[in-house]
């Protein structure tokens, strides 16, 4: 079943008196069905990043419209749009992103207590899941007192404790090393096999990409092409895609 | 040489665009540097210049001015220590970066000297210029509240600009001290980690807040109930050190413990609104704890400073009241060995300078005091000698009574009556001359307008000082927390929260941290006022009720003033949270 569905998109930066447009997006269009793991890849400055700000909600597209799970996000108005982000969407960013000011704990439930959960469904609900993650021994502890990897782990439980139709996540391994990205990416597919949720993600690396069942290619704000996982393993799946890369950026594989 | 010319170039430009960089703190800093720099110099000229000594009064105020320059050189030195304490810690992680970068440390620590002299000198030079143009109103404004006419101009002495010269170049020795010994001691990866973390958690939080809670508690109950003047000018002193003692343990603990508990209360603390201040306020108040107590603290200095010099300056006349229940007193050998000559000898000296002497028992409705109490039936307290003579009141030894003429026949009369005598044989039967004593209302009103006057004014430079280090310190603050705040601010929208919620939120929270101070400044007041009334029973001042009108004046401005500087800093924070 189709989830996401991104139509027409283009988007136009202008600067202040008009006279330089930059088109980040040209015209980009695709879906994302309901349990998928999509990734999306492309150089920096291949505008990756407006287009996960358009489907975050935190942009908007110059034309077109994105759909999530058939509703149009032209349709909601700005003052309910955090509260339809708080609802629908998860997010993981690249420098985590947790507050300081929070336990582990506290910054896992902060989007349950911002919609009013009672506090024993908030409790019923984190354990699984930093269980499932790994993290259920650390709650206690404040961001600056755990690793990067734990952090990011803490960020990944505060995406999905609301239940969210969707993850998106903008370089969720950029700020990690290897060790700990791939600890984080098997969260991810376990998230996505187990758990059945649908997954976006926004990297610049094969390896990580290479876990999606699904990547996209951007290049100069367009998509220039996708590949399916299919059958492959993460390692054959890698080849082609480091494979697929080098043909994208002319030769020079300037993206790892 | 060319090489190192250059260099030297190159460390004074990098000094400079750093002052530059960060002038949003530094001009404060350097208009702290100036306000307290005019007021030392003009606290020191007035000691330490002529200008005084020719004025009614003026010698009484000149040796407060002197007693005030060494108070104010220990305050002024403090604060300016504390303030470059504040700013050098602040800036390790520039430190530490400037290590990696490959600067050496005798490299930064070079340009930190500039830095530090650059906004010193700027300071002091700014202050100087602010003292020597409106040092002369300030003197015009000082003698109108001694009630004395302007015999000369006011010139300060080359003395007072040695003094405070030397005050800057102290205090940038023992800072420069300070900071090259905290660029020295520390290596740069521990530099570039120093900020961020909060303190951790103690746990002897709750014993330490209930140890500070009895020590406020003992204190305000010492001062509510203290009896006599002696003692609370005895404990005064301590009650302030136990004051202190006590805000800061309640700042930093009693905080953390009331907060402690609200978050342990899970129905309360998982709400929207309750979640994201609670929290914000635990981790401001690890960091910043002490901060806020010190802005209390000297709120309650400038409070009760001005409270006490200002009811010391409104209530003269109810001090000269009791001291003086008729114009005139006249005492001595003379008057106590033969009253009515005396009398009689007065008597004629007033109408040989065309004034009129006389008395009656009304002027006895004067509260006399006992021992710092007011007699009941405000009359003559028991076992006194009293007897009415002709033109005047025989009260225990001395005549009393009151003056009616023109100013200057007045004078004459005095100063005629000063030179009254009386020849008596003494005991080995030598002849010995009595002079009158003779005291009036007028010059012991003068004299003390010269000590209140001088008083006032003082208090109100060191309050001037309190309050602009006060100011300051909640600018600092207001400035460093605007940076963190801004990063939760940014991950708070991200997470779902709309930016409605987000300021309603940050708003409270700074409304919070802003008035706490405040609010315990102002507690600290209603208590000291009590105390504070014990004192000036000393200085023979019996009047409760005026000193909580000053009291109240006093906070009110106060608050007032509070309230625009933190819509000032508030405006500031705001920028950079939505920078």
């Amino acid at each position: 079943m189709e989830l996401l569905k991104i139509q027409n998109v283009k988007k136009v930066y202008t600067t202040k008196l008009g006279l330089v447009q930059c088109v980040a997006l040209k015209n980009v269009s695709f879906t994302v069905s309901e349990g998928e793991f999509v990734a999306i890849m492309g150089a920096s400055g291949s505008g990756k990043t407006t287009l996960l700000n358009i489907l975050a909600s935190l942009d908007k597209p110059t034309s077109g419209d994105v759909l999530l799970g058939g509703r149009s996000f032209a349709s909601v108005p700005d003052r309910e749009l955090s509260r339809f982000r708080r609802d629908n969407m998860g997010f993981v960013f690249q420098d985590f992103n947790l507050l300081d000011t929070f336990t582990l704990k506290d910054n896992i439930l902060l989007p349950l207590v911002l919609s009013q959960t009672p506090v024993k469904e908030m409790e019923s609900r984190l354990l699984p899941i930093a269980q499932m993650l790994g993290i259920d021994m650390l709650l206690g502890k404040y961001p600056y007192e755990v690793s990067g990897g734990e952090k990011q782990r803490a960020a990944v439980a505060r995406a999905v404790i609301t239940d969210p139709q969707i993850i998106l996540a903008d370089e969720p391994t950029g700020a990690l090393d290897s060790k700990a990205s791939v600890h984080l990416l098997q969260n991810f597919r376990a998230l996505n096999e187990r758990a059945g949720k649908t997954i976006l993600m926004v990297t610049h690396s094969a390896m990580a990409a290479s876990y999606a069942s699904r990547v996209l290619f951007i290049k100069d704000g367009e998509i220039f092409a996708q590949l399916y996982r299919g059958e492959d393993e993460n390692r054959a799946f890698f080849d082609r895609i480091v494979a697929n890369l080098s043909v994208l950026s002319d030769g020079g594989a300037d993206i790892g | 040489m060319g090489v190192r010319t250059l260099a030297k170039g190159f460390y004074v430009k990098l000094a400079w665009a750093n002052i530059r960089r960060s002038r949003e703190v530094y001009l404060p800093y350097l208009i702290a540097c100036a306000i307290i720099g005019g007021i030392y110099f003009l606290v020191c000229g007035f000691a330490m210049s002529g200008e005084l000594t020719g004025v009614p009064g003026g010698e009484s105020a000149r040796a407060l001015f002197q007693m005030g320059v060494i108070v104010f050189t220990v305050f002024a030195a403090g604060f300016l220590l504390s303030i470059n304490r504040f700013l050098v810690k602040r800036r390790k992680r520039e430190f530490g970066l400037y290590g990696v970068l490959g600067l050496s440390k005798a490299h930064v620590g070079r340009i930190l000297l500039l830095e530090n002299a650059i906004v010193l000198l700027g300071g002091l030079a700014c202050g100087l210029v602010f003292a020597l143009v409106f040092g002369k109103l300030l003197f015009l404004l000082l003698l109108k509240l001694m009630h004395a006419l302007p015999q000369n101009e006011f010139r300060p002495a080359p003395v007072a600009y040695l003094a405070t010269a030397a005050l800057f170049l102290g205090v940038y020795f023992v800072s420069s001290l300070y900071n090259l010994a905290q660029v020295h001691l520390a290596n740069p990866i521990q530099l570039l980690q120093s900020e961020k973390r909060g303190e951790k958690d103690s746990k002897l939080v709750i014993p330490m807040a209930l140890i500070g809670a009895a020590m406020l508690g003992a204190a305000y109950y010492f001062a509510w109930t203290v009896e006599s003047s002696g003692t609370a000018m005895g404990i005064f002193f301590l009650l302030v050190l136990l004051v202190i003692l006590a805000t800061n343990l309640l700042f930093t603990s009693g905080s953390i413990a009331v907060l402690r508990a609200l978050r342990a209360n899970k129905r309360f603390y998982y709400r929207p609104q309750n979640f994201v201040s609670v929290s914000g306020m635990f981790h401001r108040m690890r960091q910043n704890a002490s901060g806020l107590a010190t802005i209390c603290i000297l709120s309650t200095m400038f409070l009760v400073t001005l409270c006490g010099t200002l009811s010391l300056y409104l209530g003269q006349e109810k001090t000269l009241a009791p001291q003086y229940p008729y114009d005139v007193q006249v005492s001595g050998y003379a008057p106590y060995h033969d009253r009515l000559g005396a009398d009689a000898k007065l008597a004629a000296l007033a109408e040989e300078h065309n004034v009129v002497m006389h008395a009656d028992e009304s002027g006895l409705n004067y509260h006399n005091y006992v021992e710092g109490e007011a007699n009941p039936d405000g009359t003559v307290y028991p076992g006194s000698e009293l007897y009415m003579q002709p033109h005047s009141l025989y009260l225990d030894g001395t005549l009393h009574f009151d003056l009616e003429g023109a100013e200057e026949d007045r004078e004459a009369f005095l100063d005629a009556a000063r030179q009254l005598s009386m020849v008596l044989k003494n005991e080995a039967g030598e002849d010995v001359t009595y002079y009158y004593r003779v005291r009036d209302i007028w010059s012991a009103r003068q004299e003390s307008y010269g000590m209140y006057g001088g008083l006032l004014f003082l208090g109100a430079f060191f309050a001037i000082l309190f309050l602009a280090v006060t100011v300051l310190m909640i600018y600092f603050k207001q400035i460093t927390e605007g940076y963190e705040d801004k990063e939760r601010f940014d991950i708070l929208q991200q997470v779902g929260m709309d930016e409605k919620q987000v300021r309603g939120t940050i708003n409270a929270q700074v409304l919070w941290v802003f008035f706490l101070p405040l609010a315990t400044a102002l507690l600290h007041m209603v208590f000291a006022s009590r105390i504070l009334t014990r004192m000036l029973q000393s200085f023979m001042l019996y009047d409760w009720v005026l000193v909580l009108c000053c009291a109240l004046g006093v906070s009110a401005a106060f608050a007032l003033i509070y309230l625009i500087a933190y819509r000032m800093t508030a405006r500031a924070y705001f920028k950079i949270v939505k920078r």
